[in-house]
């Protein structure tokens, strides 16, 4: 709750779109950089071909599709904080959502270049669209990822529209509080929202049901990412386990973004009034149950292989423990289960240092999760001489921080050009808290 | 009509504005439009509003969206007539996913654009008579009246502790 009136709400957030100092766009310029980086070294591949990546057989599914799984997941928890807890009416919500959505939309972004990056022949892209392509094959919607591109693209526009639903009427308090060019775009943008008495009887309806279609949305589209290998007939992949089990995790991951997001933010931005340590510590205390419940998909796991007595599953998962890639395992439970397991200590999650290392653990913790499922199923699965062993190669990493660069280089500029925390919803916390 | 002015009262408690409208017509002026910062819900029960119909549409796109799902999916698989596995050409299990996401996006299409129809959105126009103090901390209520009587309205406003906006 705050105990901000609606002048102080709108002036806290209005001061964060004030003219950039130069350090910020030091910061823009540099991440800038990682972004032509990451598109160079992608451009470089398209030339030379799919091969200049550390992917063969047998392990096909490289970093690339590491990173469209971490993304994919990411992207989980802006719409489900913003969506769920509207429906439950959690107040806490209001100061983080709206940064959370962004998180979202661009989160998305990039998962959605993976795939792009992936496919090596770019230009045959169209093949996955519903049109019959130079052979007048049609796409096959019994492949998971059909599913997959169907889902991840309804996610990108539905979040995008959500986020968009909801920035409008803030945008008419910028339009409001501006001159010139900025009034002008802002006038554009807000719809010429004024606040009108039809306005809000529709859009608190159209937000709810926005709200009520986003959750099923959410759970689905991860669902359909963890098909992708749960309909594959790999040991460690093909399990039905899997779909709650992505879910889980995409929302840890996603949670832990939102920290590692908002903590900063909210020091640049002197956000301490709006965004307060309760708020953080609620997000802490969701991530105890996401880590318990990703703990507990990880034992169950090795439950299903050992109590299957299927001598290929079990393998697989003896191999995860003690092979090559060991390490990988025993940083993915570190990370997401044994370390957010502090949080169960107060001095712990309303500490802002042990928030955001702990955050950045998990994040860690989550990209390795999926290294380990994705690399470690193909690398050893049902004949031994087909075994083999996987490293990123140069254009991969380039890559691969092009992605995290052109993340945070949409978040910089988001977040000076755009009310990073929602007025509107503030001023009805202070409403109902006054 | 020439002859009509309009004149927004702007109240800084949410009560007073909805009071304001209940007044308005027993006052002899005619109400246009409620302003507020956040959907108040005290103004909306003063004007005596039905929910809004944005539903209707969203339903009309989510059994849009389910029925295009499965028909996409169905068409294109008729289109390559080949059995894989045993599997039937029409498998509605897997087609339902498609069927399921599509329902979900038309529905959020459908959602959009009666928000859009229902609230007359973009709606630049109405920004003439629009004071941007109702996107801060004021709440505008908007009424008319013919323009020998704008004095009365101004003065009735003020009584109820208003601030005044005259649109020409």
């Amino acid at each position: 709750m705050t105990d901000l009136t609606y002048a102080q709400i709108d002036q806290t957030i209005l001061n964060t779109l004030e003219r950039p100092r130069p350090r910020y766009w030091f910061f823009v310029v540099l991440v800038l950089c990682g972004v032509l980086l990451g598109a160079g070294a992608w451009t470089y591949q398209i030339f030379v071909g799919i091969g200049v990546g550390g992917q063969n057989i047998p392990v096909a599914w490289g970093t690339y599709l590491i990173n469209f799984v971490f993304w994919v997941g990411i992207a989980h928890s802006g719409t489900l904080i913003s969506a769920i807890l509207h429906l439950f009416r959690a107040g806490w919500r209001n100061p983080i959502a709206r940064a959370a959505e962004t998180m979202t939309v661009f989160a998305v972004c990039c998962a959605g270049l993976f795939p792009f990056i992936h496919l090596g022949r770019v230009w045959q892209v169209y093949f996955m669209l519903p049109l019959p392509n130079q052979r007048f094959l049609w796409p096959n919607f019994l492949s998971p990822l059909m599913f997959d591109v169907v889902a991840i693209s309804t996610y990108l526009t539905v979040s995008s529209l959500f986020w968009y639903t909801g920035l409008v009427p803030d945008l008419a308090v910028v339009r409001d509080r501006s001159t010139g060019l900025r009034y002008k775009v802002f006038r554009i943008l807000s719809l010429g929202w004024s606040g009108a008495h039809r306005q809000w009887l529709n859009y608190s309806r159209g937000y709810l049901f926005f709200a009520a279609l986003a959750p099923p949305l959410v759970i689905s589209v991860h669902s359909v990412v963890s098909w992708d290998f749960a309909l594959g007939v790999v040991p460690g992949w093909h399990t039905t386990i899997f779909a709650p089990y992505f879910v889980a995790g995409a929302i840890h991951s996603g949670l832990a973004m939102v920290l590692t997001l908002m903590i900063p933010l909210r020091r640049i931005f002197r956000y301490e009034a709006i965004i307060t340590v309760n708020v953080l510590e609620n997000v802490a205390k969701t991530m105890i149950l996401t880590g318990l419940i990703v703990g507990l998909a990880y034992g169950t796991e090795y439950f299903i292989a050992w109590y299957s007595h299927n001598a290929v599953e079990w393998e697989s998962f003896r191999w995860r423990a003690i092979g090559e890639y060991a390490y990988g395992l025993y940083f993915m439970i570190i990370c997401n289960v044994l370390l957010p397991s502090l949080f169960l200590f107060k001095a712990v999650r309303r500490s802002i240092p042990w928030l955001f290392a702990l955050s950045l653990v998990v994040n860690f913790g989550m990209w390795w999760e999926r290294f380990v499922i994705i690399v470690g199923g193909v690398a050893h699965d049902f004949a031994p001489h087909a075994w083999g062993l996987y490293a990123p190669r140069l254009v991969e990493y380039c890559v691969m921080v092009g992605s995290f660069s052109l993340f945070f280089f949409l978040f910089l500029l988001f977040c000076k050009h755009l009310p990073s925390v929602s007025m509107t919803e503030m001023k009805e916390t202070a409403h109902h808290a006054g | 009509m020439p002859d009509e002015t309009f004149i927004m009262g702007l109240f800084k408690d949410e009560g007073k504005a909805a009071k304001v409208i209940l007044e308005l017509a027993a006052a002899g002026f005619s109400f246009r439009r409620a302003h507020s910062p956040i959907p108040s819900h005290r103004i909306l029960e003063a004007l005596k509003l039905k929910k809004g119909r944005v539903g209707w549409f969203t339903l009309a796109g989510g059994i849009f969206g389910f029925f295009t799902g499965f028909a996409l999916a169905i068409f294109t698989a008729v289109q390559w007539n080949m059995i894989v596995s045993g599997k039937p050409i029409v498998s509605l299990i897997p087609f339902f996913i498609v069927g399921f996401e599509f329902t979900i996006l038309f529905s959020v299409f459908g959602n959009v654009i009666g928000l859009l129809v229902c609230s007359r959105l973009p709606d630049y126009r109405g920004l003439e008579t629009y004071d941007p103090r109702c996107s801060g901390e004021h709440f505008g209520v908007l009424a008319a009246c013919e323009t020998g009587r704008a004095g009365e309205l101004m003065d009735f406003f003020q009584k109820k502790g208003g601030e005044v906006k005259v649109f020409a």
